[in-house]
């Protein structure tokens, strides 16, 4: 195992320095896509400034279990599977492929060790109507070029031993993994410094104005951003705010179709390792996985309270004995297991499900990165506006309908 | 699950201060039960011996054992409701949710909660802290009170305050070989010998402790050495050594002043810290004593907390001994019963009064106690680069100390080192983490806030918890 790389990298003298009075970009947001994003951008020596008003990494980015979803899951399908719903997944699919390739070499570009794992997914069915599921996932699946197959009975028993007997059948992807979410983000930034990014913690965006070429001062720049700690001017900016992406976008004008949900995630003691590959659920909420350190994530989308920041949304009862026991139904063998923690993050998710990713044009320079399955997704659309945004010939188009002046 | 709606008032917590509540409660009309973590009520200081083990041998274990036992017998006597081998794991709307090892999970509908939920052994990190037969205050009294066991036969002590004197006299009572104890603090001056004769009235039975305690060490010629802390212990497997310093008055060690002894047993008893956990996880308010265990939760003098249906009483509150909490605990008990009309407010002054007497003695004595063996700085210093600080997750000082150099957040450290992610959920290593924070960026340490707080208090088997009548509606796109 690699040392990790990531103590200390920004130092509390560092973080105290002044902010510079100018800067091409401007990141908003120190989670998994506003770092990555200040990676991709100063490879290419573009200029950056990434400003977090907590900690790198506190919220989705810190807080998600870590999976790479590249299966079609629970959450993406809708009752009725219609042809346009076909094309919807198989696009949907063929991203998540996307994202497999950029986790594939994150490692090795970023020469660290990141807990990146491959030893693929299972998708469980607890009903024949759910292994119909599967059957149609399977082939949209395949059709964009992922790999999955389904297995029932004896074949099933064979090849996962640890699952529930009289489970109807199950999918498996060996493609899928995870990766440690704590250490994904804080470890682009650090290699964003390296490049020449500035980064500064506990820096809070109070305000972004945007300037006409005759506005006082403006001395040629798009925005004003004033902050906690002292006002910048630059060019560009990114609203990489994940759960606040919409607040943010307001003060600029514009108006961004997303919601937010509060998830609950549960993890227990460390117990014999014996399970490589991750566990969910085609009909009910369920993600299950055994970590490095042996403990195991349970979670699929429980929903945990809302509380105002910087308060952390409250776990909820029902949420953990609900999971719980839907994890048992598919795992029976983790019944004397000790739970030891639960906590909670914020998902936010757009109203089509589709990223977005990209420069508005009702307001010129201003850019917003915004991904609904963050983690999975994430490094590789900050790659994306990346190659958009240090493209001079304008060859590296976005896809329209991750516009971020889409109406949904 | 069950949901239990029989009950007003609970009690979270059977030792000292919970079984004084409820029997006040109970006593008054309030419809009270006892929720107690162990097999038997009791807590740390009354803990009841073992199975196995009888009784008749009673008067050999000493004054507290016959004062729990009395406590004990009076609330089998009342309306208390008890319920043991029963974890609290969360508070959610009005509802304690609880595991039992048969009955799974039940939740206790209320009213009003009083928690006692005591204090732990304050754990102090030093080179050798996690070997084998280093063991704290707490644990080998539980091993000699329960089991009737020492776990060594040559038993250094290491500690400060009234516990240091209190806890190595018991030990020896029971027949466990302590064949030295060190004090960190100095031996009292003059003044504060005269603070604690003024504060004397009320508190003869104290005083009169103290002087058997002192007598036993001086009966079986146990050396009882100032100003020395430990340092160090060292051993292939388990403890086979020990090296202790003298300190000057920040507790921090003297160059040249070592020592060092073979022993197979130290035992660390440096004060404690109460289990504030449910306080926190509820929201309460808390204000901060470094001689009381560090952050303790606000109240007033009935207990009641900032949320005015969570009372809190003993240890767990702010750590002033046995005496104070049976006190705090009456007055909780009879708070709650003048709440819900079961008293006038003549009545519960007149009832009140003798706690509230108790209670100002008691404060009195414990400011003179802390004004000689105050906490000092020096006790989170004693661990070097390669000291453990985490134990569950063997996370070492200098990995800390690198990530405490880009932040001052006690949940980056744990996010990126994993101390305080393990089976004790920080209660070992957090307040030395907070330690060295506040060292490295000049805080007081008041202001370096723990971890978000979150359910299940103590780790719980799934099983227990599992419940699979709770739906998960389905969350298809778009669905209606």
């Amino acid at each position: 195992m690699k040392s990790n790389v990531l103590a200390g990298y920004l130092s509390h003298e560092q973080n105290s320095e002044e902010l510079p009075k100018s800067v091409d970009v401007l990141i908003i947001g120190g989670g998994l896509l506003g770092t990555s994003l200040a990676y991709y951008l100063s490879k290419e020596k573009t200029e950056v400034l990434l400003l977090e008003r907590d900690e790198i990494n506190r919220e989705a980015s810190g807080t998600n279990a870590g999976s790479f979803h590249f299966q079609i899951a629970l959450h993406q399908l809708t009752p009725d599977m219609t042809d346009s719903e076909r094309v919807r997944l198989s696009a949907e699919v063929k991203l998540q492929v996307e994202a497999a390739k950029l986790w594939d070499g994150i490692e090795a570009e970023l020469d660290a060790d990141l807990g990146v794992h491959f030893d693929g997914g299972f998708m469980v069915a607890e009903t024949q109507e759910e292994l119909q599921v599967l059957g149609d996932k399977e082939r949209i699946e395949n059709e964009a070029g992922l790999e999955s197959y389904i297995l029932t009975g004896a074949e099933m028993h064979k090849f996962a031993p640890f699952l529930a007997q009289d489970l109807a059948g199950v999918a498996f992807c060996p493609r899928e993994g995870h990766a440690n979410p704590l250490l994904v983000g804080p470890t682009y930034a650090f290699r964003a410094l390296e490049n020449g990014a500035k980064i500064r913690t506990h820096c809070t965006v109070e305000s972004v104005e945007v300037l006409e070429k005759s506005s006082p001062g403006s001395v040629g720049f798009r925005f004003r951003v004033k902050t906690s700690k002292g006002e910048v001017l630059c060019n560009r900016v990114v609203n990489a705010a994940g759960a606040w992406t919409m607040e943010l976008a307001k003060q600029v004008g514009l108006n961004l179709p997303m919601g937010l949900s509060g998830l609950h995630v549960n993890v227990t003691e460390p117990s014999e390792y014996f399970l490589k590959s991750m566990i969910q659920h085609i009909g009910r909420r369920l993600t299950l996985k055994q970590t490095p350190n042996n403990t195991f994530i349970i979670g699929g989308g429980w929903p945990a309270k809302y509380e105002a920041y910087p308060k952390r949304y409250s776990n909820l009862w029902s949420s953990t004995a609900g999971n719980l026991a839907v994890a048992l139904r598919v795992l029976p063998m983790l019944k004397d297991v000790k739970l030891m923690r639960t906590w909670s993050g914020v998902w936010a998710y757009t109203k089509d499900f589709k990223p977005i990713l990209g420069e508005s044009r009702k307001v010129p320079g201003y850019h917003v990165a915004m991904v609904p399955t963050g983690f999975t997704l994430g490094p590789m659309v900050a790659q994306l506006l990346a190659n958009y945004m240090t493209s001079r010939d304008g060859s590296s188009e976005l896809p329209k309908e991750f516009s971020v002046d889409r109406e949904i | 699950m069950e949901t239990i709606d029989s009950h007003d008032l609970l009690v979270i917590g059977g030792g000292p201060a919970g079984l004084s509540a409820a029997l006040e409660s109970s006593k008054h009309g309030v419809k009270t039960a006892i929720i107690e973590e162990r097999i038997t009520l009791g807590g740390q200081i009354f803990k009841r011996l073992g199975v196995g083990f009888k009784d008749s041998s009673a008067s050999s274990l000493g004054k507290d054992y016959a004062r729990g036992a009395e406590l004990i017998s009076g609330i089998e006597k009342s309306n208390v409701e008890v319920f043991e081998s029963t974890q609290v794991v969360s508070i959610e709307d009005s509802l304690v949710y609880t595991t039992h090892p048969s009955f799974g999970t039940r939740a206790f509908k209320f009213k009003n909660l009083i928690i006692t939920p005591g204090a732990y052994d304050r754990p102090v990190v030093f080179p050798g802290w996690t070997l084998p037969g280093v063991m704290t205050a707490g644990a080998v009294q539980t091993l000699v009170k329960t089991q009737q066991l020492s776990p060594g036969k040559k038993i250094l002590f290491a500690g400060s305050g009234p516990l240091a004197l209190a806890f190595s006299a018991q030990l020896l009572e029971l027949g466990a070989p302590v064949y030295k104890v060190l004090e960190s603090s100095h031996p009292p001056k003059s003044s504060e010998i005269l603070r604690l004769t003024a504060a004397i009235p009320g508190n003869w039975n104290l005083i009169s402790d103290a002087i058997r305690y002192r007598s036993i060490l001086l009966k079986k010629s146990v050396p009882f050495k100032y100003r020395r802390i430990v340092v160090k212990a060292e051993g292939q497997g388990r403890v086979e050594s020990v090296t202790h310093c003298k300190v000057d008055q920040d507790w921090r060690p003297i160059a040249g002043t070592e020592k060092v002894e073979s022993v197979d047993l130290l035992c660390v008893g440096y004060g404690f810290f109460p289990s504030h956990e449910l306080f926190r996880f509820l929201g309460c308010s808390f204000i901060y004593d470094e001689n009381q265990g560090g952050f303790k939760v606000e109240k007033d003098q009935w207990g009641q907390t900032s949320l005015p249906a969570i009372f809190a009483a003993g240890d767990g509150t702010g750590v002033t001994g046995s005496y104070s909490a049976i006190a705090q605990g009456a007055l909780a008990g009879l708070r709650v019963a003048f709440l819900y009309g079961n008293l006038s407010e003549l009545q519960l002054r007149d009832l009140a009064t003798s706690y509230i007497r108790e209670l100002s003695n008691r404060n009195k004595f414990q400011k003179a106690l802390n004004h000689m063996f105050d906490v000092r700085p020096g006790i989170y210093e004693l661990a070097s680069d390669e000291t453990i600080v985490c134990r569950c997750e063997s996370v070492k000082k200098s990995d800390i100390d690198s990530v405490i150099e880009s932040s001052a957040d006690i949940s980056v450290v744990k996010a990126y080192t994993r101390a305080g992610m393990g089976l004790c959920q920080g209660r070992n290593c957090q307040r030395q983490i907070a330690a060295m924070i506040s060292k490295r960026y000049h805080l007081p340490f008041s202001e370096i806030a723990f971890a978000t707080p979150r359910f299940p208090i103590k780790p719980v088997e799934i099983g227990l918890i599992a419940d699979g009548s709770i739906r998960d509606e389905k969350y298809f796109i778009n669905e209606k």
